[in-house]
């Protein structure tokens, strides 16, 4: 690797909304710098991850150093290239805090989004240099000139010196190189100071333990170093250092101010990595170390068992080395009487839940049940104690609520005019209040609302789309917590209260989500042996009830003589299958009723 | 111990049938029926019956009406010495080739109990099928051999082909009773791979099931296996749903002995060459609770306590107290044969 002055070097991050092409201009400018060989090419080079691959999403941030060219000189350029997802933005927050700058990318066809405006106001905090950067201008319905109008009225930034790039073609990217050079400053750490460097991820691995990845503000790291982590309070010998790279990080003695390395330490667990901490010279430590992240805040929770109940402690080591790749996650054991030992398990969202749920079951091979989504509530007791519920089932008795807070959000749709009907509509009857309707132009209009979260944990995202046939687009951010008129509603299956099933809603909507509730248990629940009655209730009051027949035939009715064991087999995979469904009391409840409110129309 | 002889040959495919019969292949008969005399001697020296120990022999297909009696006289002198002579000798029989000649041969060889492929009595049903036979054909076979003299007769109805209906069967059921036999099996029609028939040549009619049961029984046959009624309860049947030894003869005839399933060779051609390539399956203990369970439960049989370790026993008494299941101080039975698979799921460890 050529040895670069800091002058030389360009910390920058790729942020935008979701799949406005982030990744495949990574992919572009890393193959304009030579570092992935065509042979070695994939789309998408950046998402390593199985489950990245298939849905087509960045999840993780991920960081390369690449070396270029540019007008004879020598340059190393830091690309971070970070998801788009609002559920993932504790990734673009710790990315834009080791960069100088940021590409902000926006889709040509589609226009400013609703996580292009909370990526740049998160890039304006950090004081970042933003550049605009028109993608897909090879599509057909390409208007390069309405989107960077739109960045002007909706977001204030100047877009004059701006970029147009085709990711697909490759056109525009070597010139969008060169501007990047021109307009982001490089770093401007000093070099000779005791060393200071942010962790800004870190994860595990198999083979070398811990790694952090690290930006080093100031003075240098080198290989066989004792460092300190200053958080931790711990000291340890830096056992090897790397530049990242998708596929082949690559060794290095040194890494030196201004630059991005991964740091190898030996260590068994992440524990002493968290991110946001500060790495320095253990003999010579720094005075003050860099000023962190906030610990990432998850805004939903859920319930997440084993389906056999013996998987509790295979279930307990999966979360913790699923912890090791995703520091936002967080999780408490907690016990259900319907469900048995699991673990309560808080998320960024309702991707983050999913994504997560998806990893545990496949890389750690588990059958899993997870409860429905609910947010943190506040409630204020009558004997004064504020306490703070995470499961439903946690709520006091109702004459020992004083009041109850739900938390809010403030909500940044983004649509094209004709669909604002609608959109007041869906926001109304989930309880938004308006704050603001902005015209961008005379077809794209931005609303603001305030609206209890609990109201787009549940399907709001998937009634947005289809509202709007997919056309708008939706942030959030938390502000706080508001009192509300709210209940729990308990569900019980053949007399018994499934705590697991358990919601709070608002008052005026129980009846409806009651009978809802029951009625698409009815259909998910199967035929059993036995009739299987259902009830919605509120405190003693039974709101809504339906019943599951009991099943009167199930046989195969055919002559098999002899061949006895082509039955038993047919019958070993049924009941293969039935182990599958969650037994409680007598009753078979497979594992999408435990998700069937998120399917409820409110 | 029972003896099973499997005969596969038809004359002509029916549409839902994936028995493993040919229709091409008459030319090898000769050869097949030496070849099961080798499997046969084979088998008797491996389940060692001692004099009179083979209770019932069951000679089915493919239809053992297209093989000449002639040919089954090896067969039968070689068992000889072992039979019972009280035996159950039953052997298939389809209406179109059970003539009077193959039945009189058939009695002459021990043959007392005829099982008759009638399906239907309903000529346009019996075209859906695909059967080779009519309605006449068979209510003279049946009678024909009752005027021959066998003891036991049965006939095969199926059900719940498409557009079956309840009048359909009670047209059905009296013709079958107005003729002389003291047993009736039912079988659901299932679609299986390989076949002319896919899911849209049957239908879900649980209710119809029911009905066919109640108007047999109504007659005094007793229902004592999901699919079987009879004044008679043939011995045969029982004794695979008792897990009793079984030797099985013939291309494709599973045999059983103790706690080994015996496999010969499915294909023809294959068979008569290597009858002696037997594939072994050994069951496991939990395999052959899981069989008795679900075995007992279809049928009058039921299960026996003494098998059933602690949890297994709980979720039986629930059952009994849930009024799905009835008890005798020895045994569990099932009041409701339709509902067996899902009560044997629910009690299979
Ligand atoms: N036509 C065209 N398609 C593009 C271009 N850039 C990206 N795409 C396509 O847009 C889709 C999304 O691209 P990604 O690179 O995965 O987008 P992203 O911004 O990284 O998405 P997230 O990481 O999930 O937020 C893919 O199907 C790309 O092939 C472009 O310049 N032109
Ligand atoms: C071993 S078969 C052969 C009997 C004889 N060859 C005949 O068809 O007349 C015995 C019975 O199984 C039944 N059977 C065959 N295939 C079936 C299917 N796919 N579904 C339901 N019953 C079937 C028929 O009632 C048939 O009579
Ligand atoms: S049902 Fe009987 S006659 Fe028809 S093909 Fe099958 S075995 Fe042969
Ligand atoms: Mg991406």
């Amino acid at each position: 690797m050529a040895i670069v002055p800091q002058s030389h070097i360009r910390n920058f991050s790729i942020i935008a909304h979701i799949d406005h092409g982030k990744s495949t201009l990574a992919d572009r400018i890393i193959q304009e710098c030579g570092a992935v060989s065509d042979r070695e090419m994939s789309a998408q080079v950046m998402d390593t991850m199985d489950i990245e691959k298939e849905r087509g999403i960045t999840i993780k941030a991920q960081s390369v150093r690449l070396d270029y060219v540019k007008d004879g000189e020598a340059y190393v350029l830091n690309l971070i290239d970070t998801p788009g997802h609002v559920d993932f933005s504790y990734e673009v927050s710790r990315s834009l805090a080791s960069s100088e700058g940021a590409l902000l990318i926006v889709d040509a066809a589609q226009g400013v989004e609703a996580q292009t405006i909370a990526n740049v106001y998160i890039a304006i905090e950090n004081n970042l240099e933003l550049l605009p950067v028109v993608n897909k201008i090879d599509l057909p319905a390409a208007d390069p000139d309405r989107v960077l109008s739109e960045l002007e009225n909706a977001i204030g930034i100047d877009a004059t010196e701006h970029c147009l790039v085709s990711a697909k073609t490759g056109q525009g990217v070597k010139a969008l190189i060169d501007t990047l050079i021109e307009r982001i400053p490089s770093p401007k750490g000093d070099e000779n100071a005791s060393a200071k460097a942010l962790i800004y991820d870190s994860w595990f691995d198999n083979y070398l333990g811990a790694l952090a990845l690290v930006r080093v503000f100031e003075g240098s790291l080198k290989k066989g170093q004792m460092a300190k982590i200053m958080g931790a309070k711990r000291e340890h010998q830096i056992l090897d250092l790397m530049y990242p790279h998708p596929l082949a990080p690559t060794k290095t003695t040194e890494i030196k101010t201004g630059e991005i390395g991964i740091v190898v330490l030996g260590l068994k667990t992440v524990d002493a990595l968290q991110v946001g901490d500060t790495i320095t010279d253990a003999k010579n430590p720094t005075s003050e170390a860099i000023h962190g992240f906030e610990p990432a805040k998850p805004f939903v929770f859920a319930g997440i068992y084993p389906i056999e109940t013996d998987k509790f402690e295979d279930l307990r080591d999966a979360l913790n080395k699923l912890k090791l790749n995703d520091s936002s996650l967080s999780f408490e054991p907690e016990s259900s009487m319907a469900l048995g030992s699991g673990f309560r398990t808080g998320f960024l969202g309702m991707l983050h839940m999913e994504v997560v749920k998806e990893r545990l079951e496949r890389e750690f091979d588990l059958d899993l049940i997870a409860t429905a989504p609910t947010v943190v509530y506040e409630v204020l007791q009558t004997n004064g104690e504020k306490i703070e519920i995470q499961n439903p089932s946690e709520l006091p008795e109702p004459q020992k609520i004083d009041t109850i807070f739900e938390p809010y959000v403030k909500a940044t749709i983004l649509t094209p005019q004709e669909f604002v009907g609608n959109l007041i509509k869906l926001l109304s009857e989930r309880r938004g209040v308006q704050i603001k309707m902005d015209y961008l132009n005379e077809t794209r209009v931005l609303l603001e609302y305030d609206i209890p979260m609990n109201e787009i944990v549940m399907d709001f995202y998937d009634k947005l789309k289809s509202t709007t046939k997919g056309y708008a687009s939706f942030d959030y951010e938390p502000i706080g917590f508001r009192p509300g008129k709210l209940v729990k509603l308990d569900i019980k299956v053949a007399g018994d209260v499934v705590d697991a099933l358990s919601i709070i809603v608002p008052e005026e909507k129980a009846r409806t989500r009651g009978l809802a509730f029951v009625n698409q248990l009815k259909e998910l629940i199967p035929r059993q042996l036995f009739e299987v009655a259902i009830q919605a209730s509120i405190g003693n009051t039974v709101i809504a009830r339906s019943n599951v027949k009991s099943m009167g035939k199930n046989v195969t009715a055919k002559c098999y003589g002899g061949d006895i064991t082509r039955k038993r087999k047919l019958l070993e995979k049924q009941k293969a299958g039935k182990k599958r469904m969650k037994s409680i009391g007598k009753v078979e409840v497979p594992q999408e009723a435990f998700m069937a409110v998120l399917k409820l129309d409110s | 111990m029972l003896l099973y002889l499997h005969i596969p040959y038809c004359d002509s495919k029916c549409h839902y049938c994936s028995f493993n019969s040919y229709t091409h292949k008459h030319n090898t008969q000769n050869k097949y029926m030496q070849s099961i005399c080798i499997q046969l001697q084979y088998e008797l020296e491996r389940f060692k019956p001692s004099h009179g120990d083979i209770k019932t022999v069951f000679i089915g297909g493919g239809t053992p009406s297209t093989i000449d009696p002639s040919y089954y006289q090896d067969f039968f002198s070689i068992i000889k010495p072992y039979i019972d002579p009280n035996a159950e000798i039953t052997a298939e029989a389809n209406p179109n080739s059970a003539t009077t000649l193959w039945m009189k041969g058939m009695k002459a060889l021990g043959v007392n109990r005829l099982s008759f492929g009638v399906q239907s009595f309903d000529d346009a049903k019996l075209h859906n099928l695909g059967r080779a036979h009519d309605k006449i054909q068979a209510i003279n076979a049946i009678k024909n051999a009752h005027a021959i003299g066998f003891e036991h007769i049965s006939l095969d109805l199926i059900y719940n082909a498409k557009d079956d209906t309840k009048e359909l069967f009670c047209k059905d059921i009296d013709i079958a009773f107005s003729l002389p036999i003291d047993h009736i099996s039912t079988y659901e029609l299932t679609i299986e791979d390989g076949t002319k028939f896919t899911d849209k040549d049957r239908q879900t009619n649980d209710s119809l099931a029911f009905f066919i049961a109640e108007e047999i029984t109504k007659r005094g046959f007793e229902h004592y296996e999901i699919s079987n009624f009879g004044r008679y309860q043939s011995k045969h049947n029982k004794g695979y749903w008792e897990l009793k030894n079984y030797i099985g003869i013939g291309a494709g005839a599973v045999g059983f002995l103790n706690d080994t399933r015996l496999y010969p060779l499915m294909d023809i051609d294959g068979y008569i060459a290597n009858p002696l390539d037997i594939k072994e399956e050994r069951l496991g203990s939990q395999e052959i609770l899981t069989e008795k369970i679900f075995l007992g439960l279809r049928s009058s049989i039921g299960i026996a306590k003494s098998l059933l370790n602690k949890s297994i026993r709980n979720k039986a008494d629930f059952l009994v107290k849930e009024e799905k299941l009835t008890q005798t101080d020895t045994h569990y039975y099932n009041p409701n044969f339709f509902l067996s698979d899902e009560i044997a799921l629910y009690l299979m460890p």
